[in-house]
């Protein structure tokens, strides 16, 4: 190796290391929820603040999930996450459809429509909302959270299923129509399963941001067992600061199911959440 | 053909249920929101119309002054945090010769898809003054900087702000990471053999052609950093005092602890038109750039 390619791998070793001391940042405050999450108050704060723990209390675990409310905040999460995750599909699925490839008059002035919704920020409905769902009778009900959920939802899903279906040739109409296909047919058979890769997407992207989201939850939910758990997870703030260790293990245990699909599904998950630059850039 | 793709039934069945779903929640609220803004409203008795009457409150309330100050504030924690930093990290990651890209990349991601809850926790229990994290790090390192990171009225907002750009710097990163790999390589390598250094030739080729992904992030960190409530609620609860209100805590307070709806109204329709207006600057700036 003569001198000069020396000297570059040095710099580029060196010019690494912000890369790894980011990584640090990112990936330790996690090791260390997780660490603390096995200790007891005595090791958390003097024996051994920063390291793995010397023993694994796994009895923090048992506490969190038997004396707490987590299974039930779990069950509301996937409830809400879920209903609303297909009613998005479904609805966004054919509103795109209908705008992408049916023949009518209006349809650019409707898809314009929709797309305003997607630059609205949420707090300027916050208020009405409560007072809708107050007004409807929904307060403290699945539906509080999941009808919102899914209107929010709608814009940006439509938008992209449009940005997919319109890229798909104009023949298939034909073809189907030829064929004698119904149109809910060809939506059926034959657009649904071209839309998948959109389609996983978009299921990606709204279970996440429905699973995490806090501030309507905040707002239109008071009553401990309709809590999400975003919502649910507050309740510990204060109340159980006495007990760090147990504290750490409904935090991890609220954490690990994303994270796990996280892992299993990463360029999928990134795919997703970025896919927004793509639509509104 | 044109018959069968207009079948008015199937049209109706497939627009009419987002349509409405839309309308009603989404649209109709923004409206309202409008509308109360001019009437004085506490949710229950009928409004009485009360013209700028609201605005004009609006505009000599010493909490607009702090949450604009406090939403400037945290939008450029994000913009240095987040846009300068994940620059730079993601121009050394783009380099081929980096090792365990893949590795990194999951490392700064994982953040992004947890809770906002459970990371506010965690870092409520970093910036504790005696136990936490944060102070700890300092004593070791042994700068005498041990700080009560959440109650100083001075720092809490920049400790607040930097948990927001910690948590959705992974999500950056990524926008920024897939902009630099979207410029052709030929170009930097050109730049290069001119004789250009590496970090001369990523600030004169790679970056102006990433304009379109600086505008989409400047556009997300600056209208999170005004609309910022979450973390505000969770941690600190606006305090101390007042002094971590932001726009949308007004909200939240005059509209449901205060029952001061066509206030909080007003607080809305001024917080979309500052967004507006961040997002079209935005946009001009980044577009003038393109024609100089």
């Amino acid at each position: 190796m003569n001198s000069k390619t020396t000297f570059r791998s040095i710099g580029s070793f060196l010019l690494q290391i912000p890369l790894w001391l980011y990584f640090i940042v990112s990936v330790y405050p996690l090791f260390w929820m997780i660490s603390y999450s096995l200790k007891n108050n005595d090791e958390i704060f003097v024996t051994n603040p920063f390291g793995f723990p010397t023993h694994f209390r796994f009895e923090n675990y048992v506490n969190a999930w038997t004396q707490f409310n987590i299974p039930r905040y779990f069950m509301n999460s996937f409830i809400v996450s879920i209903i609303s995750t297909l009613f998005i599909l479904l609805l966004a699925l054919m509103f795109a459809f209908a705008v992408a490839r049916m023949q009518w008059k209006f349809r650019s002035a409707v898809r314009t429509y929709m797309i305003v919704g997607m630059f609205m920020p949420l707090q300027v409905i916050m208020i009405p909302l409560a007072l809708l769902v107050r007004d409807f009778h929904l307060t403290n009900t699945y539906g509080a959270l999941i009808i919102p959920y899914i209107a929010i939802g709608l814009p940006f899903s439509t938008m992209v299923f449009y940005g997919f279906l319109v890229s798909i040739p104009r023949e298939i109409e034909e073809a189907a129509c030829i064929d004698g296909a119904s149109i809910y047919r060809l939506f059926g058979r034959v657009i649904l399963p071209l839309a998948l890769p959109a389609i996983a997407t978009i299921a990606i992207f709204q279970f996440l941001n429905n699973w995490n989201e806090f501030t309507l939850a905040y707002i239109l939910i008071s009553d401990e067992n309709m809590k999400t758990l975003p919502l649910g997870l507050l309740f510990f703030q204060g109340s159980y600061s006495t007990d760090w260790g147990a504290m750490g293990a409904v935090m991890t245990i609220a954490s690990l199911p994303m994270v796990l699909v996280y892992l299993l599904l990463s360029e999928q998950v990134e795919r997703a959440m970025t896919v927004g630059s793509a639509v509104k850039g | 053909m044109n018959k069968y793709l207009g079948n008015k039934p199937a049209l109706a069945l497939f627009l009419l249920p987002a349509l409405i779903l839309y309308s009603v929640i989404l649209i109709y609220p923004v409206l309202q929101s409008v509308v109360r803004s001019f009437y004085d409203w506490d949710g229950l008795s009928t409004a009485t119309f009360a013209g700028l009457s609201n605005y004009r409150e609006l505009f000599s309330d010493p909490l607009l002054a702090t949450s604009l100050k406090n939403g400037a504030l945290f939008a450029l924690v994000l913009v240095v945090f987040q846009i300068g930093l994940g620059t730079i990290l993601a121009l050394v990651c783009a380099n081929p010769r980096v090792r365990g890209r893949k590795l990194l990349k999951t490392a700064y991601f994982i953040p992004v898809v947890l809770s906002v809850t459970v990371v506010c926790q965690l870092w409520i229990a970093m910036y504790d003054p005696t136990n936490g994290l944060v102070n700890k790090l300092f004593d070791v390192l042994g700068i005498p900087y041990q700080q009560n990171w959440l109650v100083s009225p001075t720092q809490s907002i920049i400790a607040i702000a930097f948990v927001n750009a910690w948590q959705f710097m992974g999500y950056q990163f990524s926008l920024l990471y897939a902009g630099v790999k979207a410029v052709p390589e030929d170009y930097f390598e050109a730049a290069t053999i001119d004789g250009c250094g590496k970090w001369r030739a990523h600030w004169h080729v790679t970056l102006p052609l990433m304009r379109e992904t600086f505008k989409f992030c400047f556009t997300i960190a600056i209208t999170s950093g005004i609309g910022a409530f979450v973390q505000m609620l969770i941690m600190t609860n606006g305090g101390p005092g007042t002094t971590n209100y932001t726009l949308t805590f007004m909200i939240y307070r005059y509209a449901f602890l205060e029952s001061n709806y066509g206030y909080a109204c007003a607080v809305s329709v001024l917080l979309v038109l500052i967004s507006l207006v961040a997002t079209v600057v935005i946009n001009k700036v980044f577009d003038r750039g393109q024609h100089a």
